[in-house]
């Protein structure tokens, strides 16, 4: 498959591919990081920024390799969650991203899809390694998983394979608009409900949502969003008998 | 035959049960009303406003409005759902001839012919074929409902744990078989929803699977979370990177002469025949439905047709056919999930939700315990038929009104409408986010060519898989050839690898793909 002849030109392709991979390979200790700055403000519970950092790199760099090396010696130690989450999940897919380098990908379409759902099903075998395995003949709460986990890993690995050996699409284009400020609006409307009511959130995200396209004329949007508004405030509470809050609290108080 | 009719009439009795409303306003004067033909016509209203409306799917509809069921009852919840499926498959032809822009993906087929036909000046006939059509088929799918239903609920009650496992492997490969595109992709869909079925507490020793520490994860993933995220969330992304306003051309002049000619209606019947057997056929598979239905019965039509050349010219058969398939599809999908319990494609997945909701799990055991639900739904598909023959032809005009609704104003409406629904479902707002996340990952499956009707099929019937096959391998103490032993399991898991073998073969596939590219061009 590895392309000998048009090596060159194919490494210069493949570089977004393989950069995308590799930050795939790292993407739950780069979440779990983010996650994390909110403790300092005292949101939620885990650990501090400097622990997650220290003890992933310390996994990925020093406790991975020497589980690895230790595993092969016949030492059956117990490794923490964060090595376990190294040699699972990021050094398969380091390793792909290092192949991708020496290949020719003929479907961009279907070999980053098949890689992505591949590491999706190593990230599952990671999440059900602490779960308890056969015990006889009889299932434990982590053999499914384990199962279903081990056959996406195969599936993902078949799709990235046709993707380099038959000729497909590259990659679709993504537009940014769109997603953004529908995502924007959900969040807004997730965050907002509670504290701000039914009446303010649901106008307020209809208008975030509406910037999704350039074609919104804002007389009409809000002549409608007041109008959706004041429907699911009858519709909702009303008439289906679903408890929600209608107005902002500080106002209701 | 006796029973046949002892079952019906129980079921029109449900569906025709009074009840007396006496509102405060009224001042102590009570009304008579029936809840459930409210519900059926609501459904099927619902219904074909969904399907006339391009961009927003069945799926996503039904999902929608499950936290809207809540507060009804159980029957009248379940009739309302169904009557929004089959309302769509109506709607969809609407769309499809008048405008040309099919409203749902079971209409595509129907746009080719029947959109002629409407230039043609006679968007009236086309209409009312199409109606006839469906109704027709519906009535034809309801009786079979009725009768298939008793016998396949005796053969269900023999299956043991196996079977029900290898029952539901052949489900899921049938899902891959009649799935658009890679068979490869389309069984990592299925997978993938396996998995995602498995977030949680584990049903037999309550340990928490995959849920990260996060106590909205523990009670797993919810079905309709993820449903409205793939499907509606992500369709609405989609359409809007689609871009600019859909080219929109409606067919002006004023619908005269609704009445099809004699000719019209020779022409047709035949045809309306063979897609309601067709429809029916393909309905009852699982992993089929209503889709695959039409554009398999207008490949049918263009085959054995004298002069296939008048396809795509405005030839009344090519409405004819695929109209009655998509209905009668529609409605025989249900008899798997009703007698089996076992959905067989994405919309009856979210009835298999809607039930759960309920407190109703769907299989054999619901027609015997709560045979007045069964019935009662069987009875109000006709009902409801006839409703939407009398409804739709004189309501074209306003539906047609309707798609002057530009994107721009629809698109943010359905965005809230669905974040409050299901911020209602639990009154959770992290679920809100979760489904947004979805949409995203749906939007993630589209641009990458995965459909995501597969993994819905898969993480409804993944905790039932799971347990079927733990008991069966708990039954047999460890031994897998149970699967093998047992004659009935063995001869389901040997039509499905048939099924599998049969897919990848080269020959097949290229029928498979004609079928399918029909409608792009």
């Amino acid at each position: 498959m590895a392309d000998t002849m048009g090596h060159s030109a194919t490494t210069t392709r493949n570089t977004s591919v393989v950069i995308g991979f590799c930050l795939l390979a790292v993407a739950p200790q780069i979440f779990e990081f983010i996650w994390s700055i909110g403790t300092i403000f005292g949101w939620g519970a885990g650990r501090g920024p400097a622990t997650v950092v220290i003890s992933h790199a310390t996994a990925l760099l020093a406790g991975a390799p020497g589980a690895l090396i230790g595993a092969i010696g016949g030492d059956t130690k117990k490794a923490s969650s964060e090595v376990l989450l190294a040699l699972i999940y990021s050094y398969p897919l380091f390793a792909v991203a290092i192949l991708t380098i020496f290949m020719t990908i003929r479907s961009a379409q279907d070999y980053v899809g098949g890689i992505a759902l591949m590491a999706l099903a190593l990230f599952a075998l990671w999440a059900s390694s602490d779960l308890q395995g056969m015990r006889g003949f009889s299932f434990g709460a982590g053999t499914a998983p384990r199962m279903f986990g081990g056959l996406l890993v195969a599936l993902g690995a078949g799709i990235a394979l046709t993707g380099l050996l038959t000729d497909g699409p590259a990659m679709a284009h993504y537009a940014w608009r769109g997603p953004l400020f529908v995502m924007v609006s959900i969040v807004f409307f997730a965050l907002a409900i509670r504290p701000l009511g039914v009446v303010v959130t649901a106008f307020a995200s209809f208008l975030i949502a509406a910037m999704g396209t350039h074609e919104t004329r804002w007389v009409e949007a809000i002549i409608v969003g007041a109008c959706l508004t004041l429907g699911c405030a009858l519709l909702f509470p009303y008439v289906l008998g679903l408890p929600m809050p209608m107005f902002p609290r500080f106002l209701v108080q | 035959m006796f029973d046949l009719f002892h079952n019906l009439g129980l079921g029109f009795g449900v569906v025709f049960q009074i009840s007396w409303w006496s509102p405060w306003w009224l001042y102590g004067l009570s009304l008579p009303i029936s809840i459930n033909i409210l519900m059926c016509l609501i459904g099927a209203l619902v219904g074909t406003l969904v399907g006339v409306l391009p961009g927003i799917g069945t799926v996503a509809t039904v999902a929608m409005l499950l936290p809207i069921t809540f507060g009804l009852p159980p029957v009248g919840a379940l009739i309302m759902l169904a009557g929004i499926y089959y309302g769509a498959q109506y709607g969809g032809s609407t769309t499809s001839i008048l405008v040309n822009i099919p409203g749902e993906a079971t209409s595509v087929v129907t746009a080719i012919d029947g959109h002629q036909m409407a230039k043609q000046g006679r968007a009236g006939p086309a209409l009312a074929i199409a109606a006839i059509g469906s109704f027709f088929a519906g009535c034809v799918a309801t009786v079979l409902i009725a009768v298939l239903g008793a016998p396949l609920t005796k053969l269900a009650l023999a299956f043991g744990p196996a079977e029900y496992f290898s029952l539901m492997v052949l489900g899921l490969i049938f899902a891959v078989v009649l799935a658009k595109g890679s068979v490869l992709k389309a069984i990592a869909m299925i997978v993938f929803g396996l998995l995602l079925s498995m977030v949680g507490s584990d049903i037999e020793t309550g340990a928490s699977r995959m849920a990260f520490n996060i106590p909205e994860l523990a009670d797993g993933l919810g079905f309709a979370t993820v449903a409205m995220g793939v499907f509606g969330f992500a369709e609405i992304i989609r359409n809007l990177d689609a871009g600019a306003e859909m080219n929109r051309d409606l067919v002006q002049q004023k619908i005269t002469g609704l009445m099809p000619t004699r000719k019209d209606l020779i022409d047709s019947a035949p045809a309306i025949l063979r897609g309601t057997v067709l429809g029916s056929i393909l309905g009852i598979l699982p992993g089929g439905g209503a889709v695959i239905a039409s554009f398999a019965s207008y490949t049918l039509e263009k085959k054995i047709a004298k002069n296939p050349s008048r396809f795509g010219r405005g030839a009344i058969e090519g409405v004819a056919a695929p109209e009655s398939a998509n209905n009668a599809a529609a409605q025989t999908s249900f008899i798997p999930l009703l007698t089996l319990g076992i959905p067989p494609n994405a919309v009856m997945a979210l009835m298999v939700g809607a039930m759960t909701i309920h407190g109703i799990v769907p299989g054999p055991q619901v027609m015997q315990k709560q045979p007045e639900l069964v019935w009662g739904m069987i009875a109000s598909m006709w009902i409801g038929n006839l409703m939407l023959i009398i409804i739709n032809l004189p309501l074209v005009g306003i539906w047609v009104r309707l798609l002057r609704v530009p994107y721009r104003l629809m698109f943010p409406s359905i965005v809230i409408f669905c974040a409050i629904g299901i911020y209602s479902v639990n009154n959770a707002p992290v679920d809100v986010i979760l489904a947004g996340v979805f949409g995203l990952v749906g939007y993630w499956l589209i641009k990458h060519d995965f459909e995501p009707a597969p993994l819905l099929l898969g993480m409804v019937l993944g905790p039932l898989m799971e347990e079927n096959l733990r008991r069966a391998l708990l039954i047999s103490r460890g031994d897998w050839s149970v699967f093998l032993t047992r004659p009935l399991s063995a001869v389901l898991l040997a039509i499905a690898a048939f099924l599998l073998v049969l897919t990848v073969l080269p020959a097949l596939r290229a029928k498979r793909d004609e079928v399918f590219t029909e409608s792009e061009n």
